[in-house]
């Protein structure tokens, strides 16, 4: 018996290679820290982060172009992180999408919202407190609110029926739980405004509570049918950046004489 | 430099990344997988060759394009069951090659031989009680109806007995369902 392959896509290789080429330089990094380390004796001394507030706001091109290419499916992704310290991003996620498969023997509809809640981990050193150019790490808990029509199939069979065996199967609403898995960069392109992209290994939590009729499309995760799933991101962020309490206490007080 | 870099690694991310809806790999149709054991006597557990010489078998009331199916030399043969409704009867005959006429037509011909040829002898009837399952194979292959097995019965000129072996009737072609026994007199 032949091996169901329920997905086809053909850019994994070229997603790894992304993968490595965007941790390569973190590594080249951490070499040269290391290097940089044995020629010194000095201890190395934590410097207080000396950043201001930073919260991003983006939205997903990479989806909105796709979108286009692939028919009977939509998709749209929005981005919110902010920098907490110590290179370290809070992030919040969210979209919708829907898909119609259109199949001679299966049809249905599905529409989803989704939201995702995790962290970003700066791998690179920054320039000064106001480079917010980097590479990252990071990871994501993705829930999503799944709504599927009826599905109407056709079964044909040709030793006791000359006429396709139809039917429908209820359409009902479920959740779907995943995990994500995240690499990327952003650079700034001019102003407030920056761009980058991630690629992310997603991983279904749940995908036993809807084998009855495992959609073919969840905005936000992929396929549906698949339990682990690759895809990208092309973000344009509007970046807001105000001081922290003591850059302004410290901006008011006279300059010491 | 970065910029460049990044910028390019997403286009060719984006080129590449190209869905295709799948092929369907997976068998869509139930195997009802039977096996025919030959019994030298009634009391013996010792089978002969089971192979049936030209075995037939026949869907009664079918109304398909497949009516009739010739095997060679086996034992082991692979049925189906109806999604129409949860019983369903198959007429086999385990050597065909001896019938006296050659029908040219369909279905309703082929039954009228057998049971007025020389083959009606020898032909049997089986029925077989079910339930049906309606089971998602996949979202390239659909759905496809897989069934639990209840009963099976048969008329006796070349079958001695059958034995459910597996009440489970999915496309998984490596189970078999049900054993015939032939009668050790055949």
């Amino acid at each position: 018996m032949s091996i169901p392959r329920s997905s086809k896509y053909i850019s994994t290789p070229i997603i790894s290679i992304l993968l490595i080429l965007a941790v390569l330089p973190a590594l080249a990094q951490n070499n040269a820290d290391t290097v940089a380390a044995t020629d010194t004796v000095k201890p190395e001394v934590k410097k207080p982060d000396k950043s201001g507030r930073h919260l991003s706001i983006g939205v997903d091109a990479y989806h909105l172009v796709y979108n286009h290419f692939v028919p009977n499916q939509s998709g749209y992704e929005f981005t919110a992180d902010y920098y907490l310290k110590n290179d370290l991003y809070v992030a919040l996620e969210g979209g919708l999408g829907s898909s119609d498969v259109t199949y001679s023997n299966l049809q249905y509809h599905t529409a989803n919202g989704f939201m995702r809640f995790g962290v970003n981990r700066s791998l690179l050193l920054r320039t000064d407190s106001a480079d917010w150019n980097n590479m990252f790490i990071g990871a994501r808990l993705a829930a999503a609110n799944v709504t599927r029509g009826n599905a109407a199939y056709t079964i044909n069979d040709s030793v006791w029926s000359n006429s396709p065996n139809t039917g429908s199967v209820a359409g009902r609403p479920f959740d779907a739980y995943w995990v994500e898995l995240l690499t990327g960069v952003r650079v700034k392109l001019v102003g407030n405004i920056s761009a980058g992209w991630n690629v992310r290994a997603k991983f279904m939590l749940n995908s036993r509570s809807f084998q009855d009729l495992a959609p073919l499309y969840i905005a936000g995760y992929g396929r549906g049918d698949k339990n682990s799933v690759f895809d990208i991101n092309f973000f344009l962020w509007y970046s807001i950046n105000w001081q922290r309490r003591w850059q302004r206490q410290h901006l008011k007080a006279p300059p010491p004489k | 430099m970065i910029k460049r870099v990044m910028v390019m690694l997403a286009v060719c991310a984006a080129m590449a990344c190209n869905q295709e809806r799948q092929p369907c790999l997976t068998p869509t149709t139930a195997s009802f997988n039977i096996e025919f054991i030959h019994l030298t006597t009634d009391t013996t557990t010792v089978a002969t060759d089971t192979s049936l010489p030209s075995a037939a078998f026949i869907p009664m009331n079918g109304t398909g394009s497949s009516y009739v199916y010739f095997y060679p030399q086996q034992a082991t043969f692979t049925l189906s069951l109806s999604a129409e409704t949860d019983s369903c009867k198959w007429v086999f005959v385990p050597d065909s090659a001896n019938r006296s006429q050659q029908p040219d037509g369909n279905l309703a011909q082929w039954i009228s031989l057998l049971f007025q040829d020389s083959l009606a002898s020898q032909a049997d009837t089986m029925t077989f009680y079910y339930k049906r399952n309606l089971t998602f194979l996949s979202n390239a292959c659909g759905y496809a109806y897989f069934y639990s097995l209840d009963s099976a019965h048969s008329t006796q000129h070349n079958v001695d007995s059958l034995k459910i072996n597996n009440t489970s009737v999915t496309n998984n072609v490596n189970t078999t369902q049900l054993k015939i026994y032939i009668h050790p007199d055949y």
